[in-house]
């Protein structure tokens, strides 16, 4: 029983993390229907950026802010003037797809060209150390859970509360009709691209503080649980992909607690086929179909 | 006709002398020769997450290339170092490692071949027929008739053997094992399983864990609930640290020794986990298990003064000279360098059958310890017995030489001093 609680724990902890990518990757999806493959190495570039910053005295949590905005900015960039001319010349999903596979890679070899093979740390980061209900966190681990919910919540009331977020949901809806009511699409492209660059920085960030080590692959490698989340929450679901995310942390956690760990992952991703097997469009897969929040 | 005839004739003759010479007929024999550099292959990852591998075997074969040059070459063949990249991928590693076979000018020697892609690069290289050292730990390697290969490291399942031995000589009877699901890792345990009770120790609990995840705080539970007197562990740098802080945050700061492989006895291993659980822990509570080496022969101060003289192996000299796969390698090229030389061409399926006669004791043989002494002598007539940085090598009938067992701890600097050794017999009968 005590393992249960203090495996609940972890897995709310790694499923913040998971969360918080997951939800920039669906909102991104969401916005442009593009399934960019780039993000795991968008994600490693933030790390790395971060130990720039933070070996030269930056505070760990302005950097993940900061982080967020560069690559935020580089995303915006990335579908603007690569992924964007490509749609407009009619390429085919899957082909930009595989664009954004290729930039991926060459961005993953870019860094390991400049930042070399080494494992890399932010040091211990972990802070202090919480007991609560049986459940063990470092205040970092609290502080990443605190953060991923609040930005949901603002991810909540900019969508539905402004006016700007009403004019994102309704580019992602029918782009031709929100033109001729004279939303600028482009412009609304352009801040979510943004928005999720900056999760996806933020994320980056946050990862290598949880892992405490890090190479140029922990984009690449944390992407997969990433798109399982946003895939089991219910593809372009922002809050499918948090609860996709909490499902995934979870599952793995448990999973290393009670089998063996060498199959964690294989046994959270046995729940996610199960999962689809029973609800093909997700855990909010009905919702979406009738109430698209993006929609 | 009678033209037709004759040029039938000619052709016959021909085709006898060429045939006569090739088997070296008339009871004398021709020595197959090349001309031009020679190249050296280092089979081993230098991209992907492995990559480390490739710059730290390579620094072996920079030594041993910048010696053997400056002592004339090989016969005056130059010789370079050539990075294969085997990606760490057994079998990423096939197209890679064919085509450099297929198109590398006089590839004569390998070294590398390590454990992540030994069972798909070690037949191919053996079956180019070129000589190779390789670093692999691999317990099918033990036993074998592949007539090119070489091993001066002790298998992985002796090395886990050494593992238990050095954590019940340090007081450690209740030990946790957590090891990476590789197969070098994973190699370890039969060993460690079949010695640790031998041994009278017990086993608390045994994960293995998945490389690189963004937490171990589970495993850390549980291994945390057995309350361990040592950590008995084998992972990547990375895996280490991630795990390492999970467990400092759930166990209050407190962490248990760690017996590890001299396999983490490299700049990255120290800088990643010294940067997560400080530097007293590092140098005081970690040992590493592996070959054992006298690091005060003639033999190593040449080794460790080459790796120190060029600039793109100075930094990591300290370190690296004190491990002991890479110190086989930089010995098995100095193997196969004279080897060449005794039999007289740089072609390796005619100079391999002379690799053991180049470590062969022998009455009246010369010991030499490094390949400008093994050339001087060999050019006077003499016989010579080469004795390198791993001691005397003792070759099995699969052409494998384990050696004795140390183990070391970090100094502040990431190079190590050993603390202890532990003979080869006594580990070896631990197994099975």
């Amino acid at each position: 029983m005590e393992l249960l609680i203090e495996a609940i724990g972890f897995g709310l902890a790694a499923g913040a993390v998971i969360a918080l990518g997951a939800v920039g990757f669906s909102l991104q999806f969401g916005i442009s229907n593009i399934l960019n493959i780039t993000y795991g190495s968008l994600m490693t570039l933030a790390a790395y950026i971060g130990l720039f910053l933070i070996d030269r005295g930056v505070n760990p949590w302005a950097t993940l802010a900061i982080a967020g905005v560069i690559v935020g900015l580089v995303s915006v960039g990335f579908q603007r003037w690569l992924l964007a001319p490509l749609a407009r010349r009619g390429t085919r999903p899957f082909a930009i797809v595989i664009v954004t596979v290729s930039a991926g890679v060459i961005l993953q070899y870019v860094i390991l060209a400049v930042a070399g093979p080494e494992t890399q740390s932010y040091g211990d980061q972990g802070g202090q150390t919480f007991h609560l209900l049986g459940i063990t966190l470092a205040a970092s681990q609290v502080a990443i859970v605190v953060l991923a919910v609040v930005l949901m919540l603002a991810l909540h009331l900019l969508l539905t509360q402004t006016t700007l977020g009403r004019a994102m949901r309704a580019t992602s809806s029918n782009r031709i009709l929100a033109q001729s009511c004279g939303i600028d699409t482009d412009r609304m492209s352009d801040v979510a691209w943004l928005l999720s660059g900056w999760l996806c920085g933020a994320t980056g960030v946050a990862l290598a503080i949880t892992t405490a080590g890090f190479d140029f692959s922990i984009g690449q490698v944390f992407l997969i649980p990433m798109i399982a989340a946003a895939v089991l929450g219910g593809v372009g679901q922002p809050y499918g992909a948090m609860v996709g995310g909490l499902a995934v942390g979870l599952a793995s956690e448990l999973a290393a607690a009670y089998s063996n760990p060498a199959y964690r992952e294989v046994v959270a991703f046995a729940i996610l086929i199960a999962i689809l097997l029973i609800r093909p469009r997700g855990l909010f897969g009905a919702a979406w179909a009738t109430r698209r929040l993006m929609a | 006709m009678g033209t037709r005839r004759s040029r039938i004739g000619t052709l016959l003759a021909l085709g006898v002398a060429f045939v006569v010479a090739a088997c070296g007929g008339g009871g004398g024999s021709t020595v197959p020769t090349q001309t031009g550099p020679l190249s050296l292959g280092v089979i081993a990852p230098f991209t992907g997450p492995a990559a480390q591998f490739g710059k730290l075997l390579s620094a072996p074969c920079v030594a041993a290339t910048d010696l053997i040059n400056q002592a004339g070459g090989i016969m005056s063949h130059q010789i370079s170092c050539v990075s294969i990249d085997d990606t760490g991928d057994a079998a990423d590693a096939v197209p890679n490692v064919t085509r450099a076979i297929a198109t590398t000018s006089n590839f004569d020697m390998a070294i590398g071949l390590e454990s992540n892609t030994a069972a798909t690069t070690v037949p191919l290289v053996n079956g180019a027929k070129i000589p190779f050292f390789t670093t692999n730990g691999l317990t099918q390697f033990n036993k074998n008739t592949l007539q090119y290969y070489y091993r001066m490291t002790p298998g992985d399942d002796a090395n886990g053997a050494a593992f238990a031995d050095w954590a019940v000589k340090q007081g450690f009877k209740n030990v946790a094992i957590v090891f990476q699901n590789n197969i070098g890792s994973e190699g370890n345990l039969p060993g460690l399983t079949s010695a640790m009770p031998k041994l009278g120790g017990k086993i608390a609990i045994q994960l293995t864990i998945p490389a690189d995840s963004a937490s171990y705080s589970a495993e850390v539970a549980r291994v945390i609930q057995t309350k361990p007197d040592a950590l008995i562990w084998s992972a990547d740098p990375q895996t280490t640290a991630t795990f390492m802080s999970n467990y400092k945050q759930l166990n209050n700061g407190v962490l248990p020794t760690m017996v590890t492989a001299t396999d983490s006895l490299t700049p990255d291993f120290f800088k990643a986990v010294t940067k997560v659980v400080g530097i007293n822990y590092v140098t005081n509570n970690i040992f590493l298990v592996g070959s054992y080496f006298d690091q005060t022969t003639p033999a190593f101060n040449t080794y460790k003064a080459a790796l120190l003289a060029n600039s793109k192996t100075h930094d990591i000299a300290p370190v690296l000279s004190t491990v002991g796969p890479p110190a086989g390698a930089y010995d098995g090229i100095n193997i196969m360098a004279l080897a060449m030389i005794m039999a007289k061409t740089t072609v390796g399926s005619a100079y391999n059958a002379d690799i053991l006669k180049v470590v062969q004791p022998s009455a009246g043989a010369v010991v030499v310890g490094n390949y400008a002494d093994g050339m001087k002598a060999l050019a006077a007539g003499k016989t010579i017995q080469y004795v390198g940085v791993l001691g005397q090598p003792i070759f099995d009938a699969s052409h494998n030489s384990g050696g004795q067992f140390s183990a070391s701890k970090f100094n502040a600097d990431g190079s190590a001093t050993q603390v202890g050794t532990m003979p080869g017999p006594e580990v070896l009968q631990l197994l099975g």
